[in-house]
């Protein structure tokens, strides 16, 4: 007993020395895999987002109004809503009323979309026949094709802030239901403020997104040199082009540059890895030159003001050729 | 620490959609400001409500203000932008000259601008406006004019001299040497 009572101390102090064991984190060992499952069912699920219109601080009435004065746009409160109106979004109503058993007619934005689209189609056409004047009508219609597609005008809407107001079944909304919203406005505006204000409203959001943009990438040639000896046999000129540079012949740098000369004047100038495509660059110079959208072009204008007239009739015509 | 391990959004200085290329448009769609109407901590933001919120309500038309009085807790203002950005902001005891500045520069700032690492502090679409290089590009002018084969244009100095060009000098050298020892001698 006198032992066990003398070794005591001796061993609480190794037990202090060494303690046996080691600190850990006290995570339990289900957490983990807890964790894990409910995340691979939420993955399969996907995760659910609450819709912004159905919190607490929501009022449809003060989002109308500030989504016009945020625009600096007057509109008609009824309008602006139907605008808003996505057809899903009446279907789903409807079904829900007959189930109740009472009728309220809802109207949907189709209507003020296609005024919508009519008016921003024109509209971009005039200004870009204005505003390029020597550009030819095909690469007019794919710059207009550009500006006038679902995911430019998605875009537009979304980053106007119509994602979270709109009135669809769904949510997050897809980019048809946000172009078709952003021409129902453009059709909402047009009734409430007349043609100049949509115009206007027409130029700064949907024209403005070529800002920074190259106009010749919209506008797909598929021959240059017919197309622009096609254009000089026209004008009476004789278009020669001349092999004026060569550097690393049969090596895998090769570079040759063609010089295009009209009249023995030079007209432009291109470069490539085969004689071939120097001279199809050369001749996509020159047609650049001609049509008025050379790199160093000036920047489109923005700032044209009321509705520019059409200029059809007076423009050079590829499809005639 | 390098760029991976902050956990920032990374991002371009960017104009949202071309703002100000035709119109200005106001970034911030809406902004809520939660408080409650008897903690000390949302004394600030009361003060603000009660004296400012109103001016900027009218000045900002374009942008939808809602107050959410919640009780015992804390002060909070969330602001949301057009780009589908959210910000969280905590009031806890700021005071009410504190709590407009920060409104202020939530009015101002196109989206969470706080949570993204600039990549670089410009940004363009078309680095080069001369295009892509070629040999000819620098060339010098007076090549077009010149006379080819031309000493001045073709001359090699670049290597070094050649053994076959060393002995040719040398023999050359001997050869004067010999004739001029000849004409001296003559």
């Amino acid at each position: 007993m006198a032992l066990i009572r003398r070794c005591v101390p001796l061993i609480t102090k190794i037990v202090r020395i060494h303690p046996t064991t080691v600190q850990t984190q006290k995570i339990h060992r289900w957490v983990s895999p807890t964790l894990m499952e409910l995340k691979r069912r939420e993955d399969k699920v996907g995760k659910r987002i609450n819709p912004r219109n159905t919190y607490l601080e929501w009022n449809l009435e003060a989002e109308l109004y500030g989504f016009g004065q945020r625009l600096n746009e007057e509109f008609d409160p009824d309008l602006l809503l139907q605008a808003f109106t996505d057809r899903s979004y009446v279907i789903k109503e409807e079904m829900k009323q007959k189930e109740m058993d009472f009728d309220i007619k809802m109207k949907d934005n189709r209507e003020l979309a296609e005024k919508g689209d009519k008016f921003i189609n024109a509209y971009i056409q005039n200004y870009l026949e204005t505003v390029l004047p020597k550009f030819p009508m095909e690469g007019v219609k794919g710059v207009r094709n550009f500006l006038v597609s679902e995911d430019t005008l998605a875009n537009i809407s979304l980053n106007l802030g119509t994602k979270d107001i709109i009135l669809a079944a769904e949510y997050p909304v897809d980019k048809y239901i946000l172009a078709t919203n952003f021409k129902a406005v453009v059709g909402a505006l047009l009734e409430s403020s007349g043609e100049e204000r949509a115009a206007h409203f027409v130029r700064d959001f949907v024209i403005t997104q070529l800002n920074g943009q190259d106009v010749n990438e919209y506008f797909s040639i598929e021959d240059p040199w017919s197309m622009l000896a096609d254009i000089v046999k026209k004008a009476g000129g004789n278009l020669e082009p001349r092999l004026i540079g060569e550097v690393g012949r049969n090596t895998l740098l090769a570079c040759y540059r063609v010089g295009l000369y009209v009249d023995k004047k030079m007209v432009s100038s291109g470069f490539g890895e085969s004689v071939a495509i120097a001279k199809e660059m050369a001749a996509r110079e020159a047609l650049k030159k001609i049509f008025g959208t050379e790199d160093h072009m000036k920047p489109i204008d923005f700032k044209l003001e009321g509705i520019p007239k059409p200029a059809s009739q007076t423009r050079y015509q590829i499809s005639a050729s | 620490m390098s760029a991976k391990n902050i956990f920032l959004k990374p991002g371009f200085v960017r104009a949202p959609l071309q703002n100000g290329v035709g119109r200005y448009v106001c970034q911030l769609q809406r902004i809520v400001l939660k408080f409650c109407k008897s903690n000390g901590s949302s004394r600030g933001l009361r003060d603000y409500i009660e004296q400012d919120l109103v001016d900027f309500a009218k000045e900002n038309p374009g942008v939808v203000v809602y107050l959410k009085p919640r009780r015992h807790r804390g002060p909070v203002v969330v602001a949301e932008y057009l780009n589908g950005d959210r910000v969280w902001m905590n009031m806890h005891n700021k005071t009410h000259s504190e709590i407009t500045k920060w409104i202020d520069v939530l009015r101002t700032q196109q989206g969470d601008n706080s949570t993204t690492r600039l990549r670089k502090y410009q940004y363009t679409d078309h680095p080069s406006i001369q295009g892509p290089w070629t040999p000819f590009t620098f060339k010098n002018p007076a090549l077009n004019t010149a006379e080819l084969p031309n000493q001045a244009y073709g001359a090699n100095d670049r290597l070094p001299m050649s053994a076959t060009e060393q002995l040719r000098l040398m023999f050359e050298a001997q050869k004067l040497g010999k004739n001029e020892e000849l004409k001296t001698a003559e």
